[in-house]
């Protein structure tokens, strides 16, 4: 890791510090103020966009920590956050139970079914992955869809989330509800990647046989792989479904699962800002394209087919993340430190 | 008994459909290692303008039909020159995300031109019904199944004695031999796409047919990895016999189950096979299991 020039480490702690110049402290600390004021300055409208980015992040983080990291290959993932959406849904709903006790059981229970389905990943990788999970995201919404306990094809509702007597009803409420979880998730994905987990994770990655004879043990990690990624898409389903207040199927198919898949590619696979970046990008296009863009342009060109508004938004998506593939593999974050890089050395780029 | 029966002959000809499809999959992971996972979206958009050739535009059969392979073979051809070409020899997870970018891409276009989403494809064949030992059936699905033997039949034939079918099996072999020997690779990559893309066609002209142009097409298109899988990835044969293999549990699943667990356990019974084979033989039935070196 490049650091800027003058950096010194003279203690084990400075050398493993994550901000560590009077720079990135101002910068970080500003951040997060700008962060957590975001909802004086933005209508409510766009505070639904961040809380949406919010959860979608953290589901993506997850994601990242499963494919990015460990390498294995999850397309499953709307079903994994179907499950914890769902258990936080019957455990507040049916059962009445606080928050709290929902959203820890929603990453447990995703997690768990995570591990299930994870199962097959410690003699199989690749395509072959790719097809379980496939197969698993359609079981799941299989059983979503005829168990009665779930609502079914009618649907749940789900209470707004509540923490003692306070209850996040307003958008903002809820923004610094899902702020406060993504930040902390964001955090942990990070620290993660610089222990001993994350370096296991990464040697699967590369390459999981040299892994297993360097004595990396593949059936834990690959599962704790599963387990966590999992969990992390339960947390988010269950802030999901206390943010929408209503769930059924249609939320979590499998063009989700695919676009969860688009946004680590085209942020960054194996990076902690990958996720951010891919997540904004995509969530950002999205909402411009199916709210903004195409309506508008169905009103002023009404020669336009029937289904242009439904259409082009996955047509540019595919092309985004087929693009993505081809000119710049390592997604956005790779792009970000050449441009830091080119920056602190600039203007004797050697 | 009649009932057996009926189900037993649905269940082959739909399978036989099922192993049509799969062939799609077989020949590109056969000669280029690439796995497609746009294979339900390409028999989607496939069904899609056969429909739109055969009842938008009103062409007779014998015109409509041989558009719709031009058409696939176009498509393939599109796919492969630039889509994957670019990503010879990346790491395999961009060459499945890649799969599944052009699957949403495909997904856009469908959505784009024919937003109504259900519909009918014209009646191909006769449907009276015709009886088997007591069984009523429906003539479509024999139908169905004595087309996807022929296909089968002429594939055989053509990588048997033909000079592309034959070079088509050595790519899969050894491509760098194959170089060497002056055989353009990249022409044989884009040959298998080409045929990939009409076998799908032609496999989800005939399930549209007894079913309609649905969004289920994808998932038919999904089914059709169980049988990749149950066979084996880089198995012809394989394909073949897991066809028939999973459209009879389909239909006998279907029939005996549903009265036990919840309605539309049939659509199930495809991805329970594919966990089941992963965690017992994940090569599957004839499938080359892979050693891997450091």
């Amino acid at each position: 890791m490049s650091q800027p020039c003058g950096t010194r480490n003279y203690k084990y702690s400075e050398d493993m510090a994550i901000l560590r110049t009077k720079t990135h402290w101002v910068l970080f600390v500003g951040l997060l103020v700008l962060l957590f004021t975001a909802p004086l300055y933005f209508s409510n409208y766009w505070l639904g966009v961040c809380n949406l980015i919010g959860i979608t992040l953290i589901a993506a983080i997850g994601l990242n920590i499963l494919v990015g990291y460990c390498g294995q290959l999850s397309i499953g993932h709307a079903g994994f956050i179907a499950v914890g959406a769902y258990t936080t849904a019957i455990l507040t709903n049916r059962l009445e139970l606080p928050f709290l006790v929902g959203l820890i059981c929603a990453g447990l229970v995703a997690g768990f079914i995570g591990l299930i389905f994870g199962m097959p990943s410690v003699r199989v990788k690749g395509f072959y992955l790719a097809i379980t999970t496939i197969a698993s995201q359609f079981i799941i919404i299989w059983v979503i869809n005829h168990w009665s306990l779930t609502g079914g094809f009618l649907g749940i509702k789900v209470p707004y989330a509540s923490i003692g007597g306070l209850v996040f009803r307003s958008e903002s409420s809820q923004f610094y509800l899902i702020m406060i979880i993504a930040a902390l998730c964001t955090f942990f994905a990070k620290n993660l990647a610089r222990t001993k987990v994350g370096r296991a994770f990464v040697a699967i990655r590369d390459n999981d046989l040299a892994a297993q004879v360097m004595g990396v043990n593949l059936f834990y990690y690959k599962m704790l792989a599963f387990f966590i990624g999992c969990f992390f898409a339960g947390i988010a389903g269950a802030l999901l479904a206390h943010w929408i207040g209503f769930l059924n199927t249609e939320q979590f198919s499998l063009t989700e699962s695919i676009l969860y898949i688009g946004m680590i590619i085209i942020g960054g696979l194996g990076t902690t800002l990958g996720p951010i970046l891919g997540v904004v990008f995509i969530r950002v296009l999205q909402q411009l394209l199916t709210v903004e863009f195409a309506p508008f342009l169905e009103k002023s060109f009404t020669m336009l087919p029937a289904g242009f508004a439904s259409g082009v938004t996955p047509m540019i998506f595919g092309l985004v993340i087929v693009l993505f593939l081809i000119l710049e593999p390592r997604g956005i974050a790779h792009r970000w430190a050449l441009f830091k890089a080119a920056y602190r050395l600039w203007p004797f780029s050697y | 008994m009649t009932e057996f029966l009926q189900f037993l002959i649905t269940g082959l000809s739909v399978g036989m459909a099922y192993a049509l499809i799969s062939l799609g999959f077989v020949l590109v992971w056969k000669s280029s290692s690439v796995a497609n996972l746009a294979l339900g979206q390409l028999v989607l958009l496939s069904s899609w303008f056969t429909y739109g050739m055969l009842v938008q535009a009103g062409f007779p059969l014998w015109l409509g039909f041989p558009l719709v392979i031009i058409f696939a073979l176009f498509l393939g051809w599109v796919i492969e020159r630039f889509a994957l070409r670019p990503l010879i020899a990346q790491p395999i997870l961009s060459l499945i995300t890649v799969t599944l970018g052009l699957a949403y891409f495909i997904e856009g276009i469908v959505n784009f031109v024919w937003p109504w989403s259900v519909d009918a494809l014209p009646r191909l064949f006769p449907i009276e019904p015709i009886h088997i030992g007591g069984a009523v059936v429906s003539q479509q699905y024999i139908w169905v199944a004595v087309i996807s033997l022929i296909i089968f039949g002429l594939l055989t034939l053509f990588f048997r004695y033909h000079r592309m079918g034959i070079a088509m099996r050595a790519t899969a072999d050894d491509q760098l031999a194959v170089q060497a020997c002056g055989i353009p690779v990249t022409r044989i990559f884009s040959m298998s796409w080409m045929f990939a893309c009409v076998v799908a066609a032609i496999g989800g002209i005939l399930i549209s047919s007894i079913g309609g142009i649905t969004h289920g097409l994808v998932e038919t298109g999904l089914k059709a990895f169980s049988v990749v899988i149950l066979g084996g990835l880089d198995s012809f044969a394989g394909a073949i016999i897991a066809g028939p293999i999973i459209g009879l549990s389909e239909s006998f699943g279907g029939g005996y189950l549903t009265p036990y667990l919840w309605a539309g356990v049939k659509d199930i019974i495809p991805f329970v096979i594919i966990i089941i084979v992963m965690v017992i033989k994940p090569y599957g039935l004839f499938g080359e299991e892979r050693i891997e070196r450091i």
